[in-house]
């Protein structure tokens, strides 16, 4: 009844461009995986040169996918682990432990039509959505921004007749972001994934342009930043004392030193690493806490959030 | 008279009607009779800053309260009126004002048209009176004042509760003495 | 495993269903301590359990064969009572393919199912022995089975089963099988809002507990499905205690005496599991009620005491809510025969391995 961990092995390994890397995981022991879900992710712990890297990253797979996991994976200049890992060290053959997917990011059901923007790698949770029998049968439409070179990349995973539209930084390609939220039709769902000044644009338009709220939908790709300022953190429980260095988050501190607390998104939206916080003042950063919550100081979320005062206290 | 909030979470909870600065055209809908010259022309005011992009409609036969109001005499007039004016787009809102049986069915109305429920503004006036559909015939029984009636369906008699169906558009109705048949309370009138 | 069916059992009419002596033994006794509280009291449903009731994803006991015939005469009698809003196919076809292959691992001599391919479009056959069903269809096909997906595999299990859209930070009522249920209507509810369908409920509202249950159910995850109990009474063991026949069985709660409650007054539990669908990401919620008489509880000395206490101190607007007030001061009367007033330990375990003589 319970599956709390998968092993996945590593069965291909493929650059489809200078920094993408496609990888597809098959169970190790050869029975069938959980059924992949549309929008859905699958969270890797990746081995680190000092720790390990447990990162999210969206399944490409028509939903439904039980013979294999295939994920796109971007290499990332300054890498926190996780890409460095994925790029630089993974082999065919691999073991990887990992959780069984999770879904932050589903279609809303009942819409009339879904329209996407993707920004780069953020087409990924997108793929999924195009193979959706029922995401296509009420109709949606996919807008890619991305670099010229890449355009032709993701054509293996986009299905025949999907109406889907790339955008690049040149006259007359550019996405005319206010145009295209302009009058779209009643019971329309906009969801937006990529680097986080695009999410911000569009979820600002969708606003200006008359957009209901619960209409409008985000996955973070590049999360929340969590670096900032060192500070000190005391595990109440435990006793151990932690250094959270200025470019490391809070989460990854602890799990440095040995401490796993539970955690999914590392994004600050799914609410699983919610912690009590005994003594010091945080500085939220996440999207989970109410505004209640954030003032009570009674809680926070380690995977983004920091501390304003020099010391933390946590109930771990 | 204005509703009371209650207990139960189900009931819908009203508020008066504001035009949402963000949309782009506004639809307001009010029931004939139940609204009087002074509210219409205190929802003109209201809506005067975007009384370029207002469509206003009363809905119902009899005297229109104010002659600013284009008259359509019933539902289906308006749901023919809401088809003539289509499609209609994110940025649109609805807004309707009137008893809470009209405003459910209205909002049903804007619903088949594709307004989500996001879209559309509800502000009660008038009669506290119900629509209250019968749990074991299915039937509705309207201009329901008292807390128990007897079902225009079937004839039993009803207790009608809070508990309230928006896809219904109407309150929940049980039997009442279904234990021991005739023992029930007296009827009182408490939706006037 | 063999299990002892007993096809001919009736919840209605003549009502000859009986719980066999290992049925009383296994029976989901809810109170774990003297007086009963609201809580969220979710915990992990694994194979670990207070009785053997617990063991399964999807129990299957002594009455299936007769329960699921109950099942097709009410919905042969309302059909509304099975109804799926259209977004919800997904979730339609995740819920077939969970009862298949839980049914199929847990009980292989009784259900089994062949799966020529990975995915929509694959051809499945799935066999049901104990109710003389051989199907072959295409999953994702709702053509090829004789009605939608949902509708077709839930007339083969026991108990209710409600599907929830999530969608908006919130729960949504967006599909239901709802034939065994303690008194509230599908019709109504369908397409409710986690709390617009918990509106009626009385005193919980004022704890916060349903905002707090809410946000725990959002995050339910894939591979760990979540449990917990529900109780209250019923007169005669009437699967059928709808809203809509309400006046069928209303009358039966003014017909207890001395002599009947014991045979006729029964516990109902409701043992409700929470799976997350993988495709749809959609919650599924099984509601699968047991029913127990007085004189069958108290074969469980521990168990006849605790529930007349728990009886005896239940506040109330909870009594009234779950519709006892009528006949609760004679089942404390019939119940208190049964208790010595000796402290019981906490937990709701039976505590014996045979039971007491009959009551």
């Amino acid at each position: 009844m319970i599956t709390s961990s998968l092993k996945l092995s590593v069965t291909a390994i493929e650059d489809i461009a200078p920094s993408l890397r496609h990888v597809r995981l098959a169970a190790a022991d050869g029975k069938p995986l959980p059924p992949t879900g549309t929008g859905a992710h699958v969270l890797l712990s990746l081995p680190g040169l000092d720790r390990v890297h447990r990162n999210a990253y969206s399944l490409i797979n028509a939903p439904g996918s039980r013979h294999g996991y295939d994920i796109i994976v971007r290499r990332v200049p300054v890498s926190r682990g996780g890409s460095a890992a994925v790029h630089d060290r993974l082999t065919v053959g691999d073991v990887l432990e990992a959780q069984p997917p999770g879904n932050l990011f589903a279609p809303v059901r009942n819409a009339k039509h879904h329209l996407m923007i993707a920004g780069g790698i953020g087409i990924t949770p997108f793929l999924s959505y195009l193979q959706d029998m029922g995401v296509r049968q009420v109709g949606c439409s996919l807008h890619v921004c991305c670099r010229e070179s890449e355009k032709e990349v993701f054509n293996p995973w986009l299905p025949e007749n999907a109406n889907v539209k790339f955008h690049w930084d040149a006259e007359g390609h550019r996405l005319d972001i206010a145009a295209l939220l302009a009058r779209q039709p009643v019971g329309t769902h906009l969801y937006v994934c990529g680097p986080s000044d695009l999410n911000e644009a569009v979820l600002q338009a969708a606003k200006t342009a008359g957009w209901p709220e619960n209409q409008v939908h985000t996955e973070h790709f590049g999360g929340a930043s969590s670096t900032g300022k060192a500070f000190e953190v005391v595990l109440q429980k435990s006793g151990l004392r932690v250094s959270v260095g200025e470019d490391e988050s809070l989460l990854e501190a602890l799990e440095r030193a040995g401490a796993s607390p539970l955690c999914l998104c590392r994004g600050g939206a799914c609410g699983v690493c919610v912690t009590r916080l005994l003594e010091g003042e945080p500085e939220h950063r996440d999207h989970y806490l109410s505004p209640e919550e954030k003032a009570s100081g009674q809680s926070i979320m380690p995977c983004v959030s920091r501390a304003r005062s020099p010391q933390l206290v946590l109930d771990l | 008279m204005n509703i009371a909030p209650s207990d139960i979470k189900s009931r819908p909870v009203y508020a008066p009607l504001q035009p949402d600065p963000a949309a782009t055209r506004h639809w307001l809908v009010l029931e004939t009779g139940a609204i009087n010259r002074k509210t219409v022309d205190e929802l003109i005011e209201m809506f005067r800053p975007v009384a370029s992009s207002l469509q206003m409609w009363t809905v119902g036969s009899g005297n229109a309260a104010s002659t600013a109001l284009q008259v359509l005499p019933d539902l289906s007039a308006l749901s023919q009126a809401l088809r003539d004016r289509g499609p209609f787009h994110v940025s649109d809102r609805f807004y309707a004002q009137g008893t809470e049986p009209f405003l459910w069915s209205v909002a049903g109305e804007a619903g088949q048209v594709g307004f989500t429920p996001a879209q559309i503004r509800l502000a009660h006036t008038g009669s506290l009176r119900r629509r209250v559909w019968c749990t074991h015939c299915h039937g509705l029984t309207e201009n329901v004042t008292t807390q128990v009636v007897a079902c225009a369906g079937c004839g039993r008699h009803l207790l009608v509760r809070d508990h309230f169906s928006r896809r219904h558009a109407a309150f929940m109705g049980v039997m009442v003495d279904a234990e021991v048949p005739g023992e029930r309370p007296a009827i009182e009138e408490v939706f006037p | 495993m063999t299990i002892a069916f007993k096809p001919n059992e009736t919840f209605r009419g003549d009502y000859t269903y009986r719980n066999s002596e290992a049925a009383i033994l296994r029976f989901p006794f809810p109170f774990p301590e003297d007086k009963y509280m609201y809580s969220v009291n979710m915990e992990p449903h694994g194979p670990a359990g207070p009785s053997e009731a617990f063991v399964h994803g999807f129990d299957v006991d002594e009455h299936y064969i007769a329960e699921c015939r109950d099942k097709a005469i009410t919905l042969e009698r309302d059909p509304g009572r099975c109804q799926a809003l259209p977004h919800m196919m997904m979730a339609q076809w995740d819920t077939l393919e969970l009862l298949m292959d839980s049914l199929s691992t847990d009980y292989p001599e009784h259900f089994s199912v062949h799966k020529d391919g990975d995915g929509f479009g694959a051809r499945w056959t799935w066999t049901n022995r104990p109710l003389n069903i051989e199907q072959t269809f295409v999953f994702g096909d709702a053509s090829t089975l004789p009605c939608e997906p949902f509708e077709y595999i839930t007339r083969q299990a026991q108990g209710d089963f409600a599907i929830c859209d999530q969608r908006d930070n919130d729960l949504f009522l967006d599909a239901g099988m709802v034939t065994s249920q303690a008194d509230w209507s599908l019709d109504f509810n369908v397409g409710m809002s986690f709390m617009e369908w918990h509106g009626p409920v009385p005193l919980a509202h004022q704890t916060g507990v349903f905002e707090r249950a809410l946000k725990y159910l959002l995050m339910v995850r894939l591979g760990q499905p979540v449990r917990r109990l529900n109780w209250t009474m019923t007169v005669n063991p009437r699967l059928d205690t709808s809203p809509e026949t309400y006046p069928e069985w209303g009358p039966d709660r003014a017909s207890l005496t001395r002599e009947n409650i014991g045979r006729k007054l029964h516990l109902r539990v409701e043992l409700q599991t929470l799976w997350r669908l993988p495709r749809s990401n959609a919650l599924l919620f099984p509601i699968r009620c047991y029913l127990a008489s007085l004189d069958e509880l108290v074969r469980v000395p521990k168990w006849g005491k605790r529930l007349s206490r728990v009886l005896s101190t239940l506040p109330k607007e909870l009594a009234d809510y779950k519709g006892l007030s009528r006949y609760l001061p004679l089942a404390l009367d019939y119940l208190a025969a049964y208790d010595d007033g000796a402290p019981l330990p906490v937990g709701t375990t039976a505590d014996i391995d045979r039971l007491a003589e009959t009551a």
